[in-house]
């Protein structure tokens, strides 16, 4: 795989920012802040009718047999307009836990869904500060889970969510379809995340790895999906640097354009500094999945998309001065989505310390 | 293995069958003379080798091939620490430069072969006290002498001009014109009546660069490389031609798993530093960070072997890097608590932190200062307005002081 795009993936990168552009506008997506329980129907519509859902899993099971690299760039243009729904990223996690993890019967069943989007999935690992429980609240017994998982991004619309939960002690990670599961919302600063608290009561499920295995599933689902979300950091990151610059462009101060105050400009220029490492690390990353150093590259990424993307959310904020803290110029959507973004799928103190346990060749 | 692969490959099994003869080890201990001396046995070996003027034409003695096998030679050879530094200059401006605008081909082709091996070195002679930054604010005075120029005044921070044979310089042809047009390219025998050049002691302790004087020198009109006041575009010329050049994440400091070996060996409150959490934060955010620019690179060197023009985050490389060097030695010296105190002047700023730390500063200037790489960002990337330039459509000597 290599670093630089080939035409079909540029093509990829040019169709999906034409029409996300087309169709996200952000007087469509202040009003989601102010409701609990609801996304931005059309972006999800169109991820459905343009193939998104379908273009990172095999073609056995309805997809478009492409990689990381190509969801990436979807992601990326997905970041940049602000998408209204988490569901691309957390459906691809619950996907690939099941192709990777998952007997054929499980397969059968949910990839085809998955990658028509008809069904949506969800990530439940963390249980507030602990990214990857070796010890849950959620306990599975006799092919039921009973027990309670905080703040699962998608948890309000999913369909099946993957669970990693214990077993008399042992950790499992598991799959359950959310039917008769208790589904409760809460107020977010990001409420198109369609967070909730997920409660089982002797809720169905089926085992997918357990012990050690589980915890090492769990892991790498969580750099699949961050690979993909240091890729959506990147494109918010990008917008907001073009932001600043266009409006240090436009607007006057002191009888010049401000962007010729080096205060200023070189606050944007390290922007794009940040942005381009962002970028670089995050299609390095998608680019060494199936490697031996795919988890180091992952984590690397997620890092350096994470600091680009509040950084650029904090300066660019800085740079518009009072419009930029008004609720009409919507920079607070990024900085929600900056700060949303880095908490789900392991918060950057969590991914320091997958990354230098890897470095030191100690077992993550 | 692709043919690049290999030949990076061959390049470094070279390397490694004469590392033992002039690479970091057998340096060490050296005076500068005996080390310049052996630099130039090494320059010769290189040249021998087939390692030598690798981009350039085969008409001057090199090798014929593309800026691709240069960089990839140059970043096996910067492993092995080879005692080339006093020719990097030389080889990677002047000279060039020599070949392209100089139309005394017998003598071009004779200094080219002399520096290749090592026998001759060229400075370049741009900076001065009051132009740094400001490349074109520079005073040194060239005046029309019969059918020559005579050169009077003084350049600062030329590297190795104390051991240069011939000097590449700019110099200023008409205080009456504006700032950029009143300049003009020449190059000079450094050995000329008039010349001297004080090596200047830096903080390191090191001295390789130098103020140069020019008292009466008088040059042949034949030494003229551009237009008279046409000297400002061919110095731009002297700079993109080291566009290409091998790059290091590291800042050319010490690489991270020095600094993480460094934290394993070390303690603090008792415990191991590697288990402290501002060091795996540390640790954690320059690998993210040097990870970013090595992929920038190596997208670079995909793009330039498919025959594309590398994108310009390229020159994220030297910024960045450096400043995170800097910061990482700071901290490494603190790791050490007191041990840090010891100081060898001579250790190399590839494994030792102190050598590294204190010569971090001149990475951050020479070259183009850390304030300059990112206006050019913001200029010619991003195309955010210049600063205020009150310099700007006045006559040289009408500039307000």
């Amino acid at each position: 795989m290599s670093l630089l795009y080939d035409e079909g993936q540029l093509a990829i990168a040019v169709e999906s920012r034409k029409v996300l552009e087309a169709r996200v506008q952000m007087d469509q997506l202040l009003p989601l802040l102010e409701r609990q329980g609801d996304y931005h129907a059309p972006y999800w519509a169109t991820a459905k009718e343009q193939g998104w859902t379908a273009l990172a899993l095999p073609e056995a099971y309805g997809g478009l047999d492409l990689s990381l690299v190509e969801l990436g760039l979807i992601a990326l243009q997905t970041g940049r307009t602000l998408a209204g729904a988490p569901f691309l990223t957390s459906s691809y996690g619950a996907a690939r836990a099941i192709l990777d993890y998952g007997p054929d019967g499980l397969k059968d069943e949910w990839l085809p869904k998955f990658a028509s989007g008809e069904a949506v999935g969800a990530i439940a690992f963390a249980e507030n500060q602990d990214v990857v429980p070796a010890k849950s609240a959620v306990s599975f017994s006799k092919g039921v889970l009973n027990g309670l998982k905080p703040a699962v991004s998608a948890g309000l619309e999913a369909d099946a969510v993957i669970v990693l939960a214990e077993d008399a002690g042992t950790p499992v990670l598991v799959v359950a379809s959310l039917d008769g599961a208790e589904r409760q919302g809460f107020p977010t600063f990001d409420n198109s995340r369609c967070t909730a608290n997920l409660g089982f009561r002797d809720t169905p499920a089926v085992a997918l790895a357990s012990g050690q295995t589980a915890l090492d599933a769990a892991l790498h689902i969580l750099a699949l999906q961050s690979v993909v979300t240091a890729h959506e950091q990147t494109g918010g990151a990008e917008v907001l640097m073009e932001r600043a610059r266009d409006y240090a462009n436009s607007r006057r101060a002191f009888g010049q354009p401000i962007g010729a105050f080096q205060s200023v400009k070189h606050r944007i220029a390290e922007l794009y500094g940040l942005v381009e490492l962002a970028r670089a690390g995050a299609l390095h990353a998608a680019s060494r999945e199936g490697h031996g150093d795919f988890l180091k590259a992952a984590a690397a990424a997620r890092i350096q998309s994470t600091e680009a993307y509040d950084t650029a959310a904090r300066d660019c904020v800085q740079i518009h001065g009072g419009i930029g803290v008004t609720w009409e110029a919507g920079l607070h959507l990024h900085m929600r989505r900056a700060r949303t973004l880095a908490v789900e799928q392991g918060n950057m103190l969590f991914w320091e310390d997958v990354l230098v346990d890897e470095l030191t060749g100690e077992a993550a | 293995m692709t043919d690049i692969s290999a030949y990076a490959a061959r390049a470094d099994a070279w390397l490694q069958s004469v590392a033992g003869e002039f690479g970091t080890a057998a340096r060490r201990g050296l005076s500068e003379a005996e080390d310049l001396a052996l630099g130039r046995r090494y320059l010769k070996a290189r040249f021998d080798a087939g390692y030598a003027g690798i981009n350039w034409s085969t008409e001057f003695g090199g090798q014929g091939l593309t800026h691709i096998e240069k960089v990839a030679f140059e970043t096996e050879e910067m492993k092995y620490g080879m005692p080339n530094s006093y020719f990097g200059i030389s080889l990677g401006m002047p000279v060039p430069i020599m070949m392209k605008f100089c139309e005394d081909k017998v003598f071009v082709s004779e200094r080219v072969i002399k520096a290749l091996q090592g026998e001759e070195i060229w400075c370049q002679l741009f900076s001065e006290p009051a132009a740094g930054s400001d490349l074109a604010g520079l005073r040194l005075r060239a005046e029309q002498d019969g059918n020559g120029w005579k050169l009077n005044g003084q350049k600062l921070w030329t590297s190795y001009a104390h051991h240069s044979d011939y000097g590449v310089i700019v110099a200023r042809t008409d205080p009456n014109a504006q700032k950029h047009k009143g300049l003009t390219y020449f190059w000079v025998d450094m050995r000329a009546a008039g010349v001297e050049a004080r090596p200047i002691k830096l903080a390191g302790g090191d001295a390789h660069v130098n103020e140069v004087f020019f008292d009466d020198v008088r040059i042949d009109d034949s030494n003229r490389l551009s237009p008279v006041g046409g000297g400002f575009a061919v110095a731009m010329a002297t700079l993109m031609i080291e566009r290409y050049v091998a790059t290091d994440s590291a800042g050319f400091g010490p690489h991270l798993d020095l600094f993480v070996s460094l934290a394993k060996e070390t303690k603090i409150n008792g415990k191991p530093a590697i288990e402290d959490g501002r060091i795996r934060s540390a640790i954690a955010r320059n690998y993210a960070m040097r990870n970013g620019l090595n992929a920038i690179t190596a997208r670079a060197m995909i793009s330039m072997k498919a025959g594309m023009e590398p994108g310009p985050e390229g020159s994220l490389n030297k910024l960045v890097s450096v400043r995170s060097r800097q910061k990482l030695s700071e901290m490494a010296i603190d790791l050490q608590g007191t041990d840090a105190l010891h100081y060898d002047e001579h250790a190399s700023t590839k494994d030792n932190w102190q050598t590294s730390w204190i010569t971090a500063p001149t990475g951050r200037i020479a070259g183009g200062a850390d304030e300059m790489l990112l206006n050019t960002i913001a200029e010619k990337i991003l195309g955010l307005p210049q600063d205020h330039r009150p310099d700007k459509g006045v006559a040289f000597n009408q500039i307000p002081a």
